[in-house]
């Protein structure tokens, strides 16, 4: 039993090891005897062997000792079971009291989620709570916060006020009083509110410094010599500090009215201007003394009114009163001086004795039309809205009206008057230049307006123009003028056709870059102009030769043909006839250019035309020295034959605006006038004979003047041989006798001549 | 010269002044035309164009005693016509009519049906009554103006009135109103004159100098034209006979004659000493607007009024005549004797 017991003694102890290890976490402490045993006896030890131990117990150790040592071993056996059956006990009653502890747990989770619902809720209306809290308070927190800077400010302000009038006295001192102005009406509400309280004497204060800087202002503003900006800068200032300016403005621009007559003397000083041109060429620089000095008047009125408008921006429509007043009374003044320039006696002394220049009425015109166009332009600029450009447009035209008007009318009476004393061709210039300047000012004029509004008067302008020209063209020729008049009027449209139109155009295309040509068509207005110098030219050259018919048709209606008297002279229609191209000669030459080529002399030219024309001459005089009996049947027959072979030679020929053409085409118009009126008569030997004379003798001086002289020579045989177509009896006159008598009647009007200069008196 | 002529050409012996339209014959067109020569035998033509129009026959020759001034065929009866001619010295009118059997004699003889012989002194023309049948006759000479009554049957003519202008205004030529039977126009040396044949008595006058040609409208009436020297065409209204409707430029020497055609209302025909014919349009639309045109629209406006220019003459024109039978048609003749028949249907404006 003892061994049984040995071992259970181990394994008690073994097992108390166990869960003493279990249970204290120290060994060491739970087990102090197992540590002082061997490794052998050392029964708690891991790597105890109880069958050697028995072995080694039995071998040393005698009974005693063996029972000593199972008594004790038996003890401490029953100590160890008693630990055991403690330990288990302990264990499960804390297992019991842990079952109950879970069992009580799980009662008490059951309601626990109610609970935390109930919770959440209340936290989510403790949040809102607190929100609308913290809104409700914010306002007033932000108000605090304004106050607080108000605060801030008012100290500050406060500050600001009581520097004040230490503030403007400095800057009265050094005359900043821009800035002066600005604190005090910077302080002034305060002051006005609160002057009463405690800023008492900083108000006073600084009302006294306003009362100096108002004063020194107010000296500013009215001195002359301070500059202009300064001034307006002192009425704006005046004005901030709310001084009554009206008065003042109304003295400012009572001011400026008188300013203004210093500007008026203007068409008296370009009057001067032009007297000087006239007298002296070298005097050009003086001319520009005036108008420099003018230039500077309106440059400065038109500053000025800048800054008055600027100072008064209420002002305006005075302004725009005075700026009109100027240009009316600049335009007035111009009519004026136009009306004394026109009316003036020496209106043709002027032109004549000094044509080297352009005519001073002009020249003049244009100038001041120029200067006031440029006040224009200046004052324009600052007053945009006068529409200072619009009125000085119109009273341009309408003193260009006046003017070309004038020039028209005096023109029509001094052409009329006094035609071939006269140098026709400065007239024209005045025409042209007047024109010129017409379309220069209107096109000028024009630049700053609308584009509608342009091609709108610029038609009307075209218009006028060519009513002006019409009209006058009219008025020509519903009066009986001389016939000269009329060519100078179709050379005046040649020159404006050639010369002035170009010009405008160029004027208009300079003025108008943006390309708004329609409105003037130089084309067109160049047509017409060469239409009617055409027309003009064909009715001078009809107005002369209806006189020469005139003169012819009573020379063939008055004698008898049939019945008429043996040639004893010339007749003398043949000099009224020759008188009458003289008088065209004299006047074409006057006014019309020569032509590119000189005639052709006869003796040394071989040209195409001189051969028809000699084959004309010979046949002619073949049949003129033949006079036999059947010479008048002979004679038409070769007449047409003559034709046949005759290059058919071309009497009526396009009417060129040179000398000849036009003296020719006149020449050649009276010799078959000449032709039609024998045609129409019957004649005796006699009365063809007178003709044959008469031809014979116009032949000489008709080819002196005449360019064409192949087809004078035809036109002339034309006349004899019509002549003898219509005579009963054809004996033409011997050679000799034809010299003898041509020879006497040159002779005659030789002497005539020499006798007296005075006239040519028909003979 | 100037080519492309479309003209058909009939040349006459001797210088030629006078061409007339034989208006009776409604089934030709044929002209009636007389030459002008002091020393030759002058020679009457009646020439035919033929059927296709491209040919112009010599339907009859007749010999005339004296140089022929002015001719003028009779609008009622084609084989009756008036002349006046010139012996050199003296003048005179007569009414002839072509014989009936001319076709088979060589050389045959003009019947003279009456003879206008109260003139003295230059006669100008003879003038029938243009619309239709009337037996009434109008001669001018430089001073007077005769009506007469003609009696073909009886071959007689008698003056019925007289009146005399006055030494000073020197007829030469006139027309009878289409519309009116009783108004004549006779121009004078100033002016274009009037006369009422009722009263015969001068009514009006238009102051033109040297007017050498008139026509009346016969589409119109109160129309009249003129054709001066050197003033060109003018175009009258004589219910306002101050200023002139309308004027053209005429030619480049005198205007000489001047017809209006029978049918196109507008067309007016001029002959010129300036060896040419001119076609105009006055249209009656521009005679009515007298309103003042733009300068330029007016230039354009006359360019277009030359429809066309006819030069191909070698010497002055003085006689024109329309065929009334082919009213696109008209005779020219030309001093030298030339005669051209020309159409004007190539140039007539789209109507």
């Amino acid at each position: 039993m003892a061994t049984e017991a040995a071992p259970m003694d181990e394994k008690a102890k073994r097992m108390r090891d166990l869960l003493s290890s279990f249970y204290t976490p120290d060994p060491s402490i739970s087990t102090p005897t197992s540590s002082i045993s061997t490794s052998f006896d050392n029964i708690n030890g891991p790597s105890f062997d109880a069958d050697q131990y028995m072995d080694l117990m039995i071998k040393k150790s005698n009974l005693d000792v063996l029972l000593q040592r199972h008594v004790q071993m038996a003890a401490e056996i029953k100590n160890l079971d008693t630990d055991l059956q403690m330990l288990v006990y302990e264990n499960y009653n804390k297992f019991i009291s842990a079952t109950d502890t879970i069992k009580r747990m799980k009662s008490n989770i059951f309601g626990m989620e109610g609970n935390m619902d109930q919770l959440l809720h209340k936290i989510m209306s403790v949040q809102s709570r607190s929100d609308g809290v913290n809104t409700s308070l914010f306002e007033k927190r932000e108000h605090i916060e304004k106050l607080h800077r108000t605060r801030n400010l008012l100290r500050k302000v406060q500050q600001f006020i009581y520097d004040l009038p230490a503030r403007l006295q400095k800057c009265i001192k050094s005359e900043a009083y821009g800035d002066a102005v600005r604190f005090y009406t910077g302080a002034m509400p305060i002051l006005k509110v609160y002057g009463d309280t405690s800023f008492k004497d900083c108000r006073r204060a600084s009302e006294e410094a306003i009362e100096t800087i108002i004063k020194n202002l107010q000296t500013k503003l009215f001195s002359d010599s301070e500059s202009i900006q300064a001034r307006a800068e002192a009425a704006v200032l005046l004005k901030q500090l709310d001084v009554p300016v009206d008065s003042l403005k109304d003295k400012l621009l009572e001011k400026l009215e008188q300013s203004l007559d210093g500007l008026q003397i203007n068409p008296d000083e370009a009057s001067k201007l032009a007297e000087h041109n006239v007298s002296s060429k070298d005097e050009e620089s003086n001319n520009q003394g005036p108008a420099k000095i003018h230039e500077d008047a309106v440059r400065g009125f038109s500053e000025a009114m800048r800054a008055y408008r600027e100072i008064f921006p209420d002002s305006e429509e005075r302004l725009f009163k005075l700026a009109r007043a100027l240009t009316t009374t600049h335009f007035e003044n111009m009519e004026l001086y136009i009306r004394k320039r026109v009316s003036a006696a020496d209106f043709l002394g002027i032109f004549r004795e000094y044509s080297a220049f352009p005519p001073a009425d002009v020249l003049l015109l244009s100038n001041s039309l120029r200067i006031i166009w440029e006040d224009v332009v200046l004052m324009d600029e600052v007053l945009p809205e006068a529409a200072l450009s619009d009125l000085s447009a119109e009273a341009a035209q309408v003193t260009l009206k006046q003017f070309v008007a004038r020039t028209f009318s005096h023109l029509q009476q001094d052409i009329s008057d006094t035609l071939l004393k006269f140098d026709i061709n400065q007239k024209e210039v005045v025409d042209g230049e007047v024109l010129k300047v017409v379309l220069e000012a209107s096109g000028k004029a024009e630049f700053r307006q609308l584009l509608d509004e342009n091609t709108g008067i610029f038609v009307k302008m075209n218009d006028l123009l060519i009513g002006w020209i019409q009209k006058g063209f009219q008025d020509f020729f519903s009066e009986k003028i001389h016939a000269g008049l009329i060519l100078v009027l179709a050379q005046l449209s040649v020159v404006i056709e050639q010369k002035v139109i170009p010009r405008i155009a160029e004027e208009i295309t300079a003025s108008f870059s943006g390309g708004n040509s329609q409105a003037f068509i130089p084309g067109e207005l160049c047509r017409v102009f060469h239409a009617a110098s055409e027309k003009l030219l064909q009715h001078y050259i009809d107005t002369r030769t209806q006189k020469i018919s005139n003169v012819l048709r009573k020379r063939f209606k008055t004698p008898n043909w049939v019945k008429h008297k043996e040639p004893r002279e010339v007749h003398m229609y043949v000099d009224m006839l020759l008188q009458q191209l003289e008088e065209v000669g004299k006047e074409v030459k006057q006014i019309l250019p020569q032509g590119t080529f000189r005639k052709h002399k006869r003796s040394d030219s071989n040209g195409s035309n001189t051969t028809t024309s000699s084959r004309s001459t010979t046949l002619h005089s073949d049949k003129m020295a033949r006079s036999n009996s059947q010479r008048a049947r002979s004679q038409l027959f070769e007449t047409h034959l003559a034709k046949l072979f005759k290059q058919k030679v071309e009497i009526f020929t396009k009417v060129e605006f040179t000398q000849e053409s036009v003296v020719t085409t006149t020449v050649k118009l009276c010799l078959k006038s000449l032709q039609e009126y024998v045609r129409l008569q019957t004649f005796n030997r006699s009365g063809f004979q007178q003709i044959q004379l008469d031809i014979q003798f116009l032949k000489a001086p008709l080819k002196e003047t005449v360019e064409d002289e192949a087809a004078i020579d035809f036109l002339l045989d034309e006349v004899i041989v019509a002549a003898s177509e219509r005579c009963l009896d054809v004996t033409p006159l011997e050679p000799p006798i034809l010299d003898k008598l041509i020879q006497a009647k040159l002779a005659k009007s030789k002497e005539h001549n020499n006798n007296n200069n005075k006239t040519t008196v028909s003979s | 010269m100037q080519g492309g002529s479309s003209g058909i050409g009939y040349g006459l012996k001797y210088q030629a002044r006078c061409i007339s339209d034989v208006k009776a014959d409604t089934d030709y067109t044929s002209f009636l035309t007389g030459t002008l020569s002091l020393k030759e035998e002058n020679e009457v033509h009646l020439l035919r164009l033929s059927s296709g129009g491209s040919e112009l026959i010599c339907e009859g020759l007749f010999s005339h005693p004296n140089e022929i001034w002015d001719l003028a065929s009779c609008p009622f009866d084609q084989r009756i016509f008036s002349t006046v001619f010139s012996t050199g010295e003296s003048y005179g009118a007569a009414i002839w009519q072509i014989p009936e059997l001319y076709g088979q004699l060589n050389s045959p003889q003009l019947e003279r049906v009456a003879s206008l012989d109260a003139h003295v002194g230059k006669i100008n023309c003879v003038l029938w009554w243009p619309s239709g049948r009337c037996d009434k006759l109008i001669s001018m000479d430089e001073q007077n103006i005769f009506l007469w009554s003609l009696d073909c049957s009886n071959k007689s003519a008698e003056v019925l009135s007289k009146d005399s202008a006055g030494m000073l205004h020197s007829l030469s030529g006139g027309a009878w109103d289409p519309h009116d039977v009783n108004a004549v126009a006779a121009t004078g040396e100033s002016s274009v004159q009037f006369w009422d044949l009722r009263t015969m008595k001068k009514v009006n006058s238009i102051e033109r100098a040297h007017v050498r040609g008139v026509d009346y409208n016969p589409k119109r009436e109160h129309i009249l034209i003129t054709a001066e020297d050197e003033s060109g065409i003018h175009v009258w209204d004589l219910r306002k006979a101050k200023a002139p409707v309308q004027e053209l430029p005429g030619h480049t020497h005198w205007t000489w004659a001047v017809k209006c055609n029978p049918e196109y209302d507008g067309l007016i025909l001029s002959a010129g000493t300036d060896s040419a014919v001119n076609l105009w349009y006055a249209s009656a639309s521009s005679t009515n607007n007298k309103a003042p045109e733009s300068p330029v629209e007016s230039t354009r406006e006359r360019v277009n009024l030359l429809l066309n220019s006819y030069t191909d003459y070698e010497d002055s024109v003085y006689g024109l005549a329309w065929s009334s039978r082919e009213p696109w048609v008209f005779a020219s003749l030309s001093y030298d004797g030339r005669v051209v028949i020309e159409s004007v249907k190539p140039f007539l404006p789209r109507l």
